[in-house]
């Protein structure tokens, strides 16, 4: 079995909702309210649970709204600088290859300031696992233009919308990590709008490392209603609607052949 | 006055016992170890202890491997990548590891993950990318994550040449957008080399602040002879690394979770933390702190210099004495933190004393005299050659000119 | 006697360039036209191209970058100047400076008819250059690993100093354990080489029957 080692059993909690991976002293969490990292933190604890690796686990956020789950779980974290949690984690993940190593990031750490390491380490096919918010901004800063703003997207930077021609189109992570991750990468882009769908895909990427096959990178596309500047409503019609027309979801990379238990 | 004030490396630790040369790493993290004949061989020469025919560069490979250092992140930069070369070479025989990166700041940031699992860690680098090579340094100050940065410097600014240079003197004391709280020495022998490579290793273990080696080009290929040894065979502990998270037990059922950060949301909670540090810094500096001098009551010059600089000072000296100056010496073997009281109390006691400052760079190590003889009068003459290299021939040259270019304020 | 070619390969900092030298004046002393190639790309510290001059005024013609056509020279590695792959098409003696590497002897595929014989059935040697104070040549079986990592070649020669702090004796255990590693190969140890003041004390042969080989020092001046 693939997690033979795994050593945590999930115990009955009071509240069944609470995973043994959330950290109960950090709830209620810190993000917004309608905020995704919130709902991709939650899959994340549940599978980490449910795979019972949480004395295995290093986490790695950067600064951008992910800082704020530095404290968010039971498993031990470092929060390093903007778009360096990759290599932090990889440096880990090198030195003591035991570790699960998960290294969580918006959308600017991963694809702009930090994206050659996103790129050198899936072309290297470490084994860690890469969890990527898009929210099309960056949000912790006031809501400038990121690689993955849409096209005509207004943000601090692009005042009156992003014009592709001087600015570029958003970025297409995953089918980046998909087109250089050598053999044995698991490839996804989930949303917080599917929850169940994400939770499998972290699930599938978190066991791609327990077996070292490879490379794992998840993209999640999720909510900032906060820079949005929309209400519940909008929120869901901007996530569900333009966002998940141009980031399609789904997996892009399975390895071959898939371990058993991954039907979810 | 004559003497050489070095720390030994005795009394570091008493977390018990060292690792043993081999046994230990099965020990220490279970992997298996490649029992080729050539592993021995390679151990054979650290036991034989015989002088060595080397670079500069090797020999770094040679002390990290000594120092039972257990991987290396690197990113190519001349003039040290003979050091991952060497060890890409030596690593495998000895369990070691060793993984070239996209850039410095991966190197640097994924030393800091090895080091925060419990692995001594270490890179090295040189000028640009020892620029970008702070970035991860200023994170290690902050969470005081240790680590041992070989810099082995370039001629600047921007990329320059590959040789002379003591113009990352600043950078690598002071870099970063902090208050360089870092332990540098600057060496000038392929024996400095080998013993304070070891030295870093166990000052960054038992201080958790970033140490460094500040070598340069000339060191990094200059071809010398170097003993390696044995850390144990001179009696030196080795401070064991120990894991800042994912140590033992389950988190949230054995232990609390480590969450560790470097961000703080108000000024006081910044200030103090920086204020322990800071006194932490101060209490080390007495314990950490090495130079050489030799100064007397009669002495009218005193060279100052650092690195391999010092080298050429020290024959320079010798020259001079046998012409019947009388000159003296003060190198800073610790260039942060800084000798300075040693530093005043060679200078103070003779304020007809002239000072000779010599580098090559254009006033980095000036700057740092002159800020620890504040008060003082003694003129202050200068020989400021940066991105190249000085001869003891032109430091002869310029005392027996005696032309005064720079004086001390203050009074 | 037909050509000479000979190509110095070996560890790093073994002395290949200063073994190079000294062969290509003592070949061009009796008054042969010799040709010296620097083919150290790896190694741009100490090469040949500060000395070009002076060796040409000693009767060698040497191929090696001039200081003034290239930028960056100190960035390893030095980019192959395009009469080296040609160096072999010569009418005289050709000795190759050839740098040290992971590549060993692949190196040699950059130089056009390195490993074919020509009309008088001339051939390229390759002569490994041995300090047996370099630690992964320091025993025996590291150096017998080290030939076999490298590949094949024609001869060793031992080379063992320690900089100043050399002595007779010194050299003489390193011919010990060059000409003990030889035997295990196969190969002949085709000298010991020496400064001339340990060479005029060693004698004509060394403790194991070796020609001597009297070295005179360019290298010092080398270095940048």
């Amino acid at each position: 079995m693939a997690d033979e080692k795994s050593t945590v059993v999930r115990e009955p909690t009071k509240n069944p909702n609470m995973p043994l991976s959330w950290r109960k002293e950090t709830k209620p969490h810190r993000f917004c309210p309608g905020c995704g990292h919130a709902m991709a933190l939650k899959a994340l604890g549940e599978v980490v649970d449910e795979l019972g690796i949480l004395d295995r686990v290093l986490y790695g956020c950067d600064i951008g709204c992910s800082l704020l789950s530095w404290d968010f779980f039971n498993f031990d974290s470092v929060q390093t600088h903007h778009g360096r949690t990759i290599p932090v984690v990889v440096g880990a993940k090198r030195a003591r290859p035991e570790t699960i190593g998960i290294a969580y990031m918006g959308d600017g750490g991963g694809y702009a300031i930090g994206a050659q390491h996103l790129v050198n380490a899936a072309q290297r096919g470490d084994q860690i696992t890469a969890i990527l918010a898009n929210n099309t901004l960056y949000a912790m800063t006031g809501g400038q233009l990121a690689p993955t703003t849409l096209p005509g997207q207004k943000t601090g930077t692009t005042p009156y919308g992003r014009e592709v021609r001087k600015t570029g189109s958003p970025l297409q992570g995953p089918e980046l990590v998909a087109a250089i991750a050598p053999a044995g990468a698991y490839v996804a882009r989930g949303t917080v709008g599917e929850y169940q769908q994400l939770k499998g895909y972290l699930k599938k990427a978190l066991r791609n490392q327990m077996e070292g096959r490879g490379f794992s990178f998840v993209e999640v596309l999720s909510t900032c209603p906060t820079n949005w500047r929309t209400n519940a409503k909008d929120t869901w019609a901007f996530l569900q609607g333009e966002m998940a027309r141009y980031f399609k979801v789904g997996e892009l990379r399975v390895p071959e052949p898939a371990a058993p238990g991954e039907e979810e | 006055m004559k003497e050489v004030v070095r720390k030994g490396c005795t009394v570091f630790s008493d977390h018990g016992p060292a690792f043993g040369w081999d046994g230990g790493l099965l020990r220490k993290g279970g992997r298996v170890i490649k029992e080729t004949q050539l592993t021995g061989e390679y151990g054979a020469v650290l036991e034989k202890e015989q002088r060595s025919f080397m670079t500069g560069n090797e020999v770094v490979a040679w002390a990290a491997l000594a120092a039972e250092a257990d991987f290396m992140y690197g990113y190519p930069i001349t003039p040290q990548n003979e050091i991952m070369h060497y060890w890409s070479r030596l690593a495998p025989h000895f369990g070691r590891g060793f993984l070239q990166t996209e850039d410095e700041m991966a190197a640097g940031f994924a030393m800091l993950g090895g080091a925060l699992v419990g692995k001594k860690t270490f890179c090295a680098t040189a000028g640009p990318g020892n620029i970008l090579m702070q970035e991860p340094i200023a994170m290690a100050e902050m969470m005081q994550i240790p680590g041992v940065w070989i810099i082995q410097q370039r001629g600047g600014p921007s990329t320059a040449t590959v040789i002379y240079s003591q113009q990352e003197l600043r950078l690598t004391t002071a870099g970063g957008n902090g208050e360089g709280l870092r332990i540098v020495y600057s060496t000038a022998s392929h024996q400095e080399l080998f013993e304070y490579t070891i030295k870093a290793f166990n000052r960054a273990w038992q201080y958790r602040f970033p140490t460094f080696v500040l070598g340069d080009g000339y060191q990094a290929k200059l071809r010398e002879a170097v003993t390696l040894f044995r850390p144990a065979a001179k009696g030196w502990t080795l401070i064991p690394a120990e894991p800042l998270v994912r140590g033992p037990g389950i988190p949230a059922l054995d232990r609390e979770p480590v969450h560790l950060r470097n961000t703080f949301n108000i000024e006081e909670e910044l200030y103090a933390r920086l204020e322990e540090q800071l006194a932490a810094y101060e209490r080390l500096t007495p314990e950490v702190v090495e130079w050489e001098v030799e100064v007397g009551p009669e002495t009218e010059v005193l060279l100052v210099a650092h690195g391999i600089v010092a080298r050429a000072a020290k024959q320079a000296q010798k020259m001079l004495n046998q012409q019947g100056q009388k000159v003296g010496y003060f190198r800073p073997i610790t260039v942060r933190p800084f000798p300075g009281t040693a530093l005043r109390q060679a200078v103070g006691a003779n304020p007809n004393l002239r000072l000779l400052v010599v580098e090559s760079a254009y006033g980095q190590l000036l700057s740092m005299v002159k800020a620890e003889l504040y008060g003082l009068t003694n003129p202050i003459d200068t020989l400021l050659k940066p991105g190249v290299g000085v001869t003891a021939e032109e430091i002869v040259a310029t005392v027996t000119k005696r032309a005064p270019k720079e004086v001390c304020h203050g009074g | 006697m037909g050509r000479v070619l000979e190509a110095y390969v070996g560890e790093y900092a073994s002395g290949k360039s200063e073994n190079a030298i000294n062969r290509g004046r003592q070949l061009a002393r009796k008054g042969r036209r010799v040709r010296l190639v620097d083919l150290d790309l790896v190694e741009p510290f100490y090469t040949l191209r500060p000395l070009k001059r002076r060796l040409a005024r000693e009767g060698l013609e040497v191929l090696a970058w001039e200081t003034n056509e290239l930028v960056g020279l100190g960035e390893a590695a030095i980019p192959i100047k395009k009469e080296m792959t040609t160096a072999l098409a010569f009418a005289g003696d050709v000795i190759i400076d050839l740098g040290y590497g992971v590549d060993g002897r692949k190196l040699l595929n950059l130089v056009a008819g390195s490993f074919a014989t020509d009309n008088a059935g001339a051939r390229l040697r390759l002569l490994m250059v041995v300090n047996t104070t370099r630690p992964l040549t320091s025993s025996v079986p590291l150096i017998v690993a080290y030939i076999q990592e490298f590949g094949a070649v024609d001869g060793l020669i031992n080379n063992t100093h320690l900089g100043a702090e050399t002595t007779v004796e010194l050299i003489q255990e390193g011919a010990v354990l060059v000409t003990e590693a030889a035997r295990r190969v196969g190969l002949p140890v085709v000298a010991t080489a020496a400064l001339r003041p340990y060479a005029r004390q060693i004698g004509p042969y060394d403790r194991m029957g070796n020609p001597v080989r009297p070295l005179d020092r360019y290298m010092c001046d080398a270095f940048w």
